[in-house]
């Protein structure tokens, strides 16, 4: 036994030897200990890799962002219009003894208009949300010009202020004592909101899409002496929550590339380029270079990303964007930006380089970020622009010769 | 030895050293890399002195006729180094497996053996520091080019004994690959991103060992060998390279003035100057022929704990064949080692422990190192 003993410790001593760590790398001393191939770098311009481009608004639709857009600017008006879910009137007043009596129940004594400020520029003070009632059933695929008039003072339900030190948050406001919906409307209660300030100014209110909080419409009832101390509160969210603008957004001209807004515009750019480019992992550097053609829109001061992602299939504007948020590349945009942009796509040069991406066509699109759930946009000159279109910048290394022995 | 159990500790041999990293120095940047020392841990503590008589080394085949019954040996061998560029040091660590080896005996008179062992070590990294501009602006970089791989030796070798002599015939095949990796970073908040590109070099080659042992009296014993290689045939996927490789002679002698005490010494040449051609064809420098000397001693007479116990002592001197700069500058490399060996297991075990301490250097380049062998043979 003592004899193995000692090959065990034998074997021990050589293993733990054999599992030393290891620190091979030493400082370079060149020529002597340097390998003799170099690290070049390669920079140049494709001018024009941009070969077609094309811009499309509609991916995120009015009823589907995440805000509800009041705004009294010059440039753009627009109302926010909700309808309602079906709300009770009555209420069954269950006694101590389990009946249910309609005799102890009273009427609605307030209404309650639970907001939810998502965005203001807190710049414009004296802010108030002028809230009307509008037709119940209100035709959803209305413009701006067609739903104004419901717009007026003898539709006006309440006048909400809002203090100059919020900046986002909940409003909850008792509107009225009762609204009175007619047997026709069936629970049903559409509103209205505009906004009002001592500037020109907009705000945002959550939708309920996209995880912001939606608009609530709750009734107080209390029961009828002497059983007055008893209460019921009736709370319904919208059935339709959307708002109309002035001007309508349109298709983006052509030769511009607009990306964000709402409805949302994307961009698509098809690129060709050389297979020193691609067809390796040697791209260090790429950035896209675009131009913009106005300010870049959005609330005052406010800033939000357009994002480069490649595509898995061509389908045009319905092209399926490569899921992986890695491959991507973003630069970040403030409202009233103009002049040059330089967007990174090395992440995804890189990937059509990859057995994952080699397949993939060489084409990207632009969108604003968060889609859906900003007001901001951008334009670019596309590639009919000429020198001020599309360009791409490349950094790569040259091929590295790495010699034998 | 039956074969199967000879087959099973080759197959093993095999196993392990295709997972065994080597690692000597960062010279092995420059030529066909960094000539390893294919000794056992008991030779690497005379200083190579006994190599030539060794079974466990793979100089000289005739040196199998010292296993009597089956064996099977495997030596790893951990360094630390510091290396000194003239400007400024830093240490490194590794560790290899410079041989791992079976032999049996065939009858009274034959041994054969296999052997896988470090030839050429292509393991190393360097790094780079460099700024660059390639869009206007400069921006820092970093270098790293990496070398994982080698050549190694496999020998098929026999021992055949007469009188006073033992012959030995070794069939060699050198192969091996080297994944060499170029990595430029540049700081993490620069907008350029990390480039990465690598090669894979295999290599071929083949070689014929002769070998013989002489014992013209009691006290001493002669030993001689040279080996013939053929050509090194390196390959990428787009690029091929045939390169020359020497003639190896040595010769040494072991005496023993009184018993239990063992004196020995190897003097060894190579004609590395044969690779000078393809080396320069490729941009590298010239190679040289060189010498090696090793002298040891080994006393064997002592005990520890009542178990027999062998110190030893050794000194060793080489040429290194490749030059480092286009100068050229040749490095020179020389050690003092010493260890001991014990049996174990009752005797079906032995271990060598050696610790060896040197340098080598060219101009202003230096580097020195520690190196720990560990030997472990068994005889089953």
């Amino acid at each position: 036994m003592s004899a193995w003993r000692s090959a065990a410790f034998a074997a021990l001593a050589f293993g733990a030897l054999a599992g030393c760590k290891e620190q091979i790398s030493s400082p370079g001393k060149c020529p002597a200990l340097c390998p003799s191939g170099h690290v070049q770098l390669a920079d140049t311009l494709l001018t024009t890799a941009d070969v077609s481009d094309t811009s499309v608004r509609g991916f995120v639709l009015v009823r589907e962002a995440s805000y509800l857009l009041a705004s009294n600017l010059d440039s753009l008006q627009s109302l926010v219009l909700v309808r309602f879910s079906r709300i009770d009137t009555t209420w069954f007043v269950t006694l101590s003894s389990g009946l249910v009596d309609t005799a102890y129940v009273g009427n609605p004594d307030s209404v309650v208009l639970d907001l939810h400020l998502v965005q203001r520029d807190t710049a414009v003070k004296g802010l108030k949300l002028l809230v009307y009632r509008l037709p119940a059933l209100f035709d959803t695929g209305a413009s701006y010009a067609s739903i104004l008039p419901y717009f007026a003072d003898s539709t006006l339900v309440d006048t909400v202020p809002i203090s100059d030190t919020l900046q986002t948050g909940d409003l909850p406001v008792r509107i009225a004592d009762s609204l009175v919906i007619a047997p026709a409307d069936t629970g049903v209660v559409s509103l209205g909101i505009a906004v009002v300030a001592a500037g020109k100014t907009a705000l945002a209110l959550g939708s309920g899409n996209l995880g912001t909080t939606a608009p609530i419409l709750s009734t107080y009832i209390h029961a009828k002496a002497p059983l007055d101390t008893l209460s019921h509160v009736t709370s319904v969210e919208p059935s339709v929550s959307l708002f109309v603008m002035n001007p309508p957004p349109g298709q983006p001209p052509s030769g511009v590339l607009a990306l964000g807004g709402i409805p949302t515009a994307r961009a698509t750019l098809r690129l060709s380029l050389p297979t020193v480019v691609v067809d390796s992992n040697a791209v260090v550097r790429a950035t896209l270079l675009l131009n913009t053609t106005g300010p870049a829109g959005g609330f005052a001061r406010d800033s939000f990303f357009v994002f480069a992602q490649p595509v898995v299939r061509d389908f045009g504007a319905k092209s399926i964007l490569w899921p992986d948020s890695t491959v991507s590349g973003s630069v970040l945009i403030h409202e009233g930006q103009t002049g040059p942009v330089a967007l990174d796509l090395a992440p995804i040069l890189r990937f059509w380089g990859t057995t994952q991406g080699d397949s993939t066509p060489r084409l990207i699109v632009l969108r604003a970020y968060p889609e859906g759930s900003i007001l901001g946009s951008v334009t670019f000159a596309g590639r009919v622009a000429g020198a001020l279109g599309p360009q791409l910048r490349v950094t790569y290394v040259k091929p590295y010769t790495f010699g034998l022995p | 030895m039956t074969p199967r159990p000879l087959c099973l500790a080759a197959a093993a041999a095999l196993a392990f050293a295709s997972r065994a990293p080597a690692q000597d120095s960062v010279f092995g940047i420059r030529g066909l890399g960094f000539p390893d020392r294919s000794v056992s841990a008991a030779s690497a503590g005379t200083g190579g002195g006994f190599a030539l008589f060794d079974g466990a080394a793979v100089l000289n085949p005739a040196a199998l006729s010292t296993w009597h019954g089956t064996a099977g040996w495997a030596v790893a061998a951990g360094s630390n180094r510091s290396f000194d560029n003239g400007s400024g040091s830093t240490s490194l660590s590794a560790t290899r497996f410079p041989v791992l080896g079976v032999a049996g005996q065939i009858g009274p008179r034959i041994v054969v053996g296999v052997t896988v062992a470090d030839y050429l070590d292509r393991n190393w990294a360097v790094s780079q520091a460099d700024t660059v501009s390639p869009r206007g602006t400069p921006v820092a970089a970093q270098d790293q080019t990496t070398s994982v791989g080698g050549v190694s030796d496999i020998r098929l070798a026999m021992a055949y004994r007469l009188q006073a002599v033992v012959l030995g015939v070794g069939l060699h095949a050198l192969t091996g690959s080297a994944q060499t990796t170029v990595i430029r970073t540049f700081p993490s908040d620069s907008a350029f991103l990390p480039f990465a590109q690598h090669q894979v070099t295999s290599y071929r080659g083949v070689g014929l060992s002769l070998g013989a042992l002489a014992t013209p009296a009691r006290s001493l014993l002669f030993a001689a060998t040279v080996r013939f290689n053929g050509s090194l045939r390196a390959s990428s996927p787009d690029s091929a390279l045939t390169v020359g490789m020497p003639v190896e002679a040595s010769g040494g002698v072991t005496f023993q003035p009184v018993q239990g005490l063992l004196l020995s010494g190897t003097v060894g040449y190579a004609s590395w100057s044969s690779a000078s051609s393809a080396l320069a064809s490729s941009g590298e420098g010239p190679a040289r022929n060189v010498w090696s000397v090793g002298a040891g001693v080994d006393v064997t007479q002592l005990h520890l704990i009542g178990r027999p116990l062998a110190l030893r002592l050794g000194y060793r001197w080489r040429q290194l064949p490749f030059a480092v700069d286009s100068g050229p500058s040749w490095l020179t490399e020389h050690a003092v080692a010493g260890g001991i060996g014990f049996e174990a297991a009752g005797g079906r075990a032995t271990v060598d422990v050696t610790v060896e301490a040197g340098s080598r250097a060219a101009r202003s380049l230096s580097e020195s190192f520690v190196t720990a062998y560990v030997g472990l043979t068994i005889r089953p």
